[in-house]
């Protein structure tokens, strides 16, 4: 019925060659049954997260100065292709750098394309590991990066 | 009385086990998977099933406006009842058989064929296509492999003469008769697998492209009546292999008991196994198999047991 030339022996190998397989499969079936199990208890275990993990970006602290470089320079907030960045600095006297102290981005406008941290002169931008994303309201989303800075301290 | 009293346990027994072996199950198939199964009720998800049983007690019996009501109330009333008698003549330890049938095989095989009767009652009064389609793929299959599954049994009485299942147990002492028939005992398994809908045998339920089979229209306590019926038809199906050919009780240093329930549970797990490791078989293939590869080697298998044992 199948091919011409079935007869027979034919019938006879492919009983046993796939007997065969059945168990081979079964022996892969067991190894998995007592390999260890991959799954995250969420809420009580947390992953780390890779280095090159894209969260919402953040500002670097650095050690010079104890807090970050950034000179509010707006240039990141040029670049930003949604227009997500709202950066304001100010001078402490006269003659000196300009030194940010507001830096707010819209996540829930961001689309974590990055030109911002590849851009920033001072390499004071980095993407954060920040991966639970849930807020209640849109202006939750509304993220206050030199907050965050002052928060971790 | 001690019937009354082997009934009351088994009442008591039966909905136990079949919550202990869904949760068995589930983690079998969580760590095929390299999941971890249900962890969040009790430790380790051991109270699982519990919930869930209480859950479906306390959830409305649908009744769908079409349907033949009549059918449709008895079908799982009926699907329960070869469920708790195929239990009575399988002896689990020379003291532990509710009552020694004479026909004591029979007797399960002729109950256990009722449920096939449920399961087309079931699909037909759903008036539901996919229940129809369902249950007729139930009835094709189980006239199907009820052949090799009763040629393989009869290797079996030919060599112990009787049908009493403790008989039998007692023929097997000193060597199990897996040894003496390993190609009946294989068949034997397949065929129970496909008669009590088993994967790689359930197409009957086969979730992918029937919804859900016959009980698909079925809801709360009527439904599980169905997942009680097919996870105890399957503890049947493995007591019938541990007393056909793996010796029933016998077994060292343990009492008989223990040794039955080891092997019986075991061979639920092989079941299981097998569950999580084929794919779900086509219908053709199904009845090719069942024609083409079974019948012939049980009725080969067979006839060379009845030339060796009773011509030379």
């Amino acid at each position: 019925m199948n091919t011409p030339h079935y007869g027979f022996p034919e019938y006879i190998k492919e009983i046993l060659t796939g007997s065969k397989s059945l168990v081979i499969g079964l022996w892969i079936t067991l190894k998995r049954l007592f390999t260890r199990i991959v799954t995250v208890q969420y809420p009580r275990q947390k992953l780390t997260m890779t280095p090159n993990f894209r969260g919402h970006i953040e500002a670097i602290r650095f050690d010079d100065t104890k807090t970050h470089h950034c000179v509010a320079c707006g240039l990141c907030a040029r670049i930003c292709p949604s227009h997500v960045i709202k950066v304001q600095g100010e001078k402490v006297r006269a003659g000196a750098l300009k030194y940010g102290n507001r830096y707010y981005i819209d996540f829930s406008k961001c689309s974590l394309c990055g030109l911002c941290v590849d851009l920033c002169p001072e390499q004071t931008l980095k993407f954060s590991n920040e991966y639970e994303l849930v807020y209640y309201s849109r202006w939750d989303t509304v993220i206050d990066i030199m907050g965050r800075l002052e928060k971790s301290r | 009385m001690a019937g009354l009293v082997g009934l009351l346990i088994l009442a008591a027994i039966v909905p136990l086990n079949v919550a202990f072996l869904v949760l068995v199950e589930r983690k079998v198939a969580g760590h095929i998977q390299l999941r971890p199964g249900p962890m969040e009720v009790g430790p380790h998800g051991i109270l699982q099933t519990l919930i869930d049983a209480v859950k479906l007690l306390g959830k409305e019996m649908v009744t769908p406006q079409s349907t033949d009501k009549l059918l449709f109330f008895l079908a799982p009333i009926i699907i329960v009842v070869p469920a708790f008698v195929g239990f009575v003549p399988i002896p689990f330890s020379p003291m532990m058989q509710i009552r020694e049938v004479n026909v004591g095989i029979l007797l399960i095989f002729a109950f256990s064929s009722i449920s096939v009767i449920s399961i087309l009652m079931a699909g037909w009064a759903s008036n539901n296509k996919y229940s129809l389609i369902g249950a007729i793929r139930s009835v094709a299959q189980n006239v199907a492999y009820e052949i090799p599954l009763l040629l393989a049994t009869m290797s079996v009485i030919i060599m112990t003469n009787t049908f009493k299942m403790g008989e039998i147990v007692q023929a097997q002492s000193p060597v199990w008769f897996i040894f003496y028939q390993p190609i009946a005992a294989i068949i034997f398994f397949i065929a129970t697998t496909a008669e009590t809908n088993r994967a790689p045998f359930d197409l009957v339920e086969a979730e992918s492209e029937l919804v859900s089979g016959f009980h698909t229209e079925y809801t709360g306590m009527r439904f599980s009546l169905f997942f009680l019926a097919e996870y105890t038809n399957m503890v049947i199906a493995a007591a019938m292999f541990t007393v056909l050919f793996l010796g029933g009780w016998h077994g060292p240093v343990f009492p008989g008991m223990i040794w039955f329930l080891i092997k019986t549970y075991f061979l639920i797990f092989v079941v299981m196994w097998a569950r999580w490791t084929y794919p779900r078989i086509r219908f053709d293939q199904l009845m090719n198999f069942a024609w083409k590869v079974l019948i012939p080697i049980a009725l080969v298998n067979l006839l060379i047991t009845a030339i060796v044992l009773k011509v030379i």
